[in-house]
């Protein structure tokens, strides 16, 4: 009698392990043949020996950590509680330092390149007269803002702060999912689950040799000093938040604590003759940066949305005049549509004669008739994004669907091509979570790096948010939908 | 021709306001047959009046005033220069048609080739389009002539009978409405064959016996066509139709600001803060006027310091009514 191959692949892991299955997807720690990978080993040794009470014990105070120190963010479109605390999963996920180097390069060639297609889309149009990227994709593009074409933007960088989110295919390669351009989020939980898993996994973290992320603050900072308007060398930066109700009020604030400077709102700011103004208690003070985290629609009633009680009347002329700088610039939301990523590879080759060291994942845009008709006639196997939508709304997963959800998007694309794009499904990469019951089990995660972009070079900290999904199976990582997070660590 | 043009423009609230924060576009431009000699804007109260061009190429001035008030004014006066333009040919070739997909294929001024806010199609412009019968088989002047013409027979001159944010259905269906109604209907339906169009908001010189329809006391509004094989060196011509009024424009029309329609120029458009409600008026007057002794154009800004007090935080930013053109 022979042992099948098949039993041979379903190779029991040992306790705590003992539910773990391999499927298609990319483990994070384990090999196809069930072994650690060599970076996880130590992480490894050391669950095997933890006794599963202490491990829970330690899940509960991380728990207790996040609690106090209030991380929570708001869900929107339900009736009532609308606000959470993150949920948080115990184990590190791992980066080696030679695939983060490659991450690195992409992301800095990618927002490099990314950069130059603004300047150039806000000024020559070079690329659409060289007929490269379709004029209709720009200036359909609700993100396109007219208002800034001929607009100069301090040291031409538009993109200041990015969070790129790229997965693992099956074959392990890391791509990139969305650019996040406008105000990508976030980043605090990277920042306090790095503190919170320090505590709680001292030693180990000293054992794997773990790259610092504490500077990133301070690097925010220094990005956001070093656009201040011309002359003007002791700037005053503010974060300008929505206030309260935004799902990230946390993370506003904790970046505010983290730099030292003031957290405002709209109402805290007012313009006089062209100059931005905060209102303190001993009179108005100069403002000369902004790291707003509204978008353009809401930052200027006078300029964009005519409803908007967020934001500050006459601000857009103070930006476009040069005596405030706005991070991100106002209309970089052009350049992380949807629709024109699919473009972005060629973006890259264009300004930089390039290869992009980062892939893209196969897109097809409904706006193309060939393209269309597969869409909706392979609803039930492809992802369909809507792509004004971000944090994972307005999506359809087709495998994960209904026939009448299916039906429902058929309609809604064949009656607004533009609006939809839709991507074959992909099992991102799986990693070990601590879930209820004491057991490790693998989930779907994603990785968010965060990018300082300052021109030529790039600040990146090691790393970044690693999203789960924790329903088991479940593909949606966004913290709207049910996601979580996990520390992300990138090994010297 | 010269002209001199006074444009008043006074908001009454009926409490005080304040943080009032203000566009305006007004200063006529300076391009091809007209050119603008003087330009000045008084604000009361007195304001720091700054400007910039937008990627149109109209000047915008800009100005707030923080601290309470009642009233606002606004008096711009302008002194301008008009060249009659040269005559147009009875028509253009049928192959027109293919110079207009040119420029449509080249992108070059796809955004006023393609619907705006305030001229997206409907069922009511279908059913408009059917029954004035408008396609390509006449070449594009000749269409557009036509056009002009069908359009100011089929609606009433009513004022009042549509509000400045109307969409274009409600001067559809009733079949009235003012200027700035007709420009966006003639707009929707020229860009709808392609033929590039553009608002432009401006003033008009009355005729004297056959008086214009549109009322001589507002601002005026019209559409401009790019017709390709006009001009001077054939590449192409930037003809002004005015349906409102049943005529081509020539050196009555005074040109303020184009865009892609009414939303891309209006004369003002401010928010303030407080709780009150505003009575908006506006009085235009133009008039033929002898060359400025000195040519030198001015632009007076009127510096001022505001005027005293303290801003306030705690209302709500409301819209300033804004004027509709007529």
């Amino acid at each position: 009698m022979t042992m099948t191959g098949r039993a041979l692949e379903r190779r029991k892991f040992p306790a705590p392990f003992s539910n773990y299955e391999l499927g298609d997807p990319f483990d994070e720690m384990f090999l196809a043949d069930g072994a650690p990978r060599e970076h996880y080993q130590e992480i490894y040794d050391f669950l095997l020996q933890l006794p599963a009470e202490e491990l829970r014990l330690h899940k509960q105070a991380a728990d207790q950590s996040f609690l106090h120190q209030g991380i929570t963010f708001t869900v929107y479109g339900r009736d009532e509680g609308t606000e959470r605390i993150i949920p948080h999963d115990l184990l590190p996920r791992i980066i080696t330092a030679q695939e983060w180097g490659k991450v690195e390069a992409g992301l800095e060639q990618r927002i490099h390149a990314l950069n130059l297609f603004l300047r150039d889309i806000y000024h020559e149009g070079k690329i659409l007269s060289d007929g490269v990227v379709p004029r209709d994709i720009i200036y359909s593009c609700k993100h396109f803002r007219r208002e800034m074409r001929g607009v100069h933007v301090p040291k031409g960088n538009y993109l200041p702060v990015v969070g790129t989110d790229l997965i693992r295919l099956p074959d392990g390669e890391f791509v990139v999912l969305d650019d996040n351009l406008r105000v990508p989020s976030g980043v605090s939980y990277m920042m306090t689950s790095r503190q919170v898993l320090q505590r709680i996994f001292p030693r180990l973290y000293q054992a794997c040799g773990v790259r610092p992320i504490d500077h990133y603050g301070q690097a925010l900072l220094a990005t956001l000093r070093n656009l201040s308007p011309d002359g003007r060398p002791e700037p005053t930066v503010v974060l300008l938040s929505p206030g309260v109700y935004n799902s990230a009020y946390f993370e506003h604030s904790f970046l505010a604590r983290q730099m030292g400077i003031q957290l405002v709102e709209g109402r805290d700011l007012v313009v006089h003759d062209n100059i931005v103004y905060m209102r303190t208690t001993s009179g108005l003070r100069r403002v000369d940066v902004i790291y707003r985290r509204i978008d353009d629609d809401f930052i200027d009633p006078l300029s964009f949305r005519k409803d908007s009680i967020l934001g500050v009347p006459g601000l857009f002329n103070a930006y476009r005049t040069g005596n405030v700088t706005l991070a991100n610039a106002i209309g970089t939301g052009v350049a992380d549509d949807k629709a024109l990523y699919a473009y972005v590879p060629k973006i890259i080759k264009y300004y930089l004669q390039q290869d992009p060291i980062l892939q893209n994942v196969e897109t097809f845009l409904a706006t193309d008739p060939t393209h269309l008709n597969h869409i909706v006639n392979n609803l039930d196997k492809l992802v369909v994004k809507a792509v004004g939508e971000s944090g994972g709304y307005g999506m359809l997963i087709g495998p994960h669907s209904t026939k009448e959800q299916q039906e429902e998007f058929r309609l809604r694309i064949l009656e607004d091509p533009r609006n939809y794009i839709a991507q074959p499904t992909i099992s991102l990469s799986t990693a070990p979570c601590f879930v209820d019951g004491g057991n490790i089990e693998p989930r779907h995660i994603d990785l968010r790096p965060y990018i300082l972009y300052q021109g030529e070079k790039s600040v990146i900290v090691p790393g970044g948010l690693t999203r789960v999904a924790l329903r088991k199976g479940s593909l949606v990582v966004n913290s709207s939908q049910g996601g979580g997070s996990k520390d992300t660590w990138v090994l010297n | 021709m010269f002209y001199s043009i006074r444009h008043v423009t006074r908001f009454h609230y009926s409490s005080p306001v304040s943080e009032s924060v203000m566009e305006v576009r007004m200063r006529p431009r300076s391009e091809f047959l007209q050119q603008c000699l003087k330009f000045e804007l008084h604000v009361t109260p007195r304001a720091r009046v700054q400007f910039y061009r937008d990627y149109l190429g109209n000047t915008v001035h800009h100005f707030d005033v923080p601290g309470h008030h009642n009233r606002l004014a606004l008096i711009a006066e302008a002194v301008v220069e008009v060249e009659e333009p040269a005559e147009l040919p009875a028509s253009l070739p049928h192959s027109a048609w293919a110079a207009i997909d040119e420029m449509w294929a080249s992108g070059e001024l796809y955004e006023f080739q393609t619907p705006s806010h305030f001229t997206e199609p409907s069922a009511e412009l279908e059913k408009l389009i059917a029954e004035l019968g408008v396609d390509r088989s006449l070449d594009p002047l000749t269409l557009l002539r036509a056009l002009n013409e069908k359009i100011f027979a089929a609606f009433d001159y009513v004022p009042k009978s549509t509000r400045v944010d109307s969409p274009i259905d409600l001067a559809l269906a009733n079949r009235k409405g003012v200027c700035q109604d007709f420009t966006h209907i003639m707009i929707a339906i020229a860009r709808g064959l392609k033929i590039p169009c553009r608002y432009v908001s401006g003033y008009v010189f009355p005729r004297e016996k056959h008086a214009d329809r549109s009322t001589p006391s507002a601002t005026h509004s019209w559409v401009e066509a790019w017709l390709p094989g006009l001009g001077p060196n054939h590449s192409g011509l930037w003809v002004g139709f005015d349906p409102t009024n049943n005529t081509l424009c020539g050196n009555r029309h005074i040109r303020a600001a184009i865009g892609r329609d009414y939303a891309d120029v209006p004369p003002t458009k401010g928010v303030y803060k407080g709780r009150a409600t505003s009575e908006l008026t506006v009085a235009v007057r133009v008039l033929p006027t002898d060359a400025p002794a000195d040519d030198k154009e001015e632009l007076i800004l009127l510096p001022g310091s505001n005027s005293g007090s303290s801003p306030v935080a705690d209302q709500h930013w409301e819209q300033m009514q804004q004027q509709q053109q007529q």
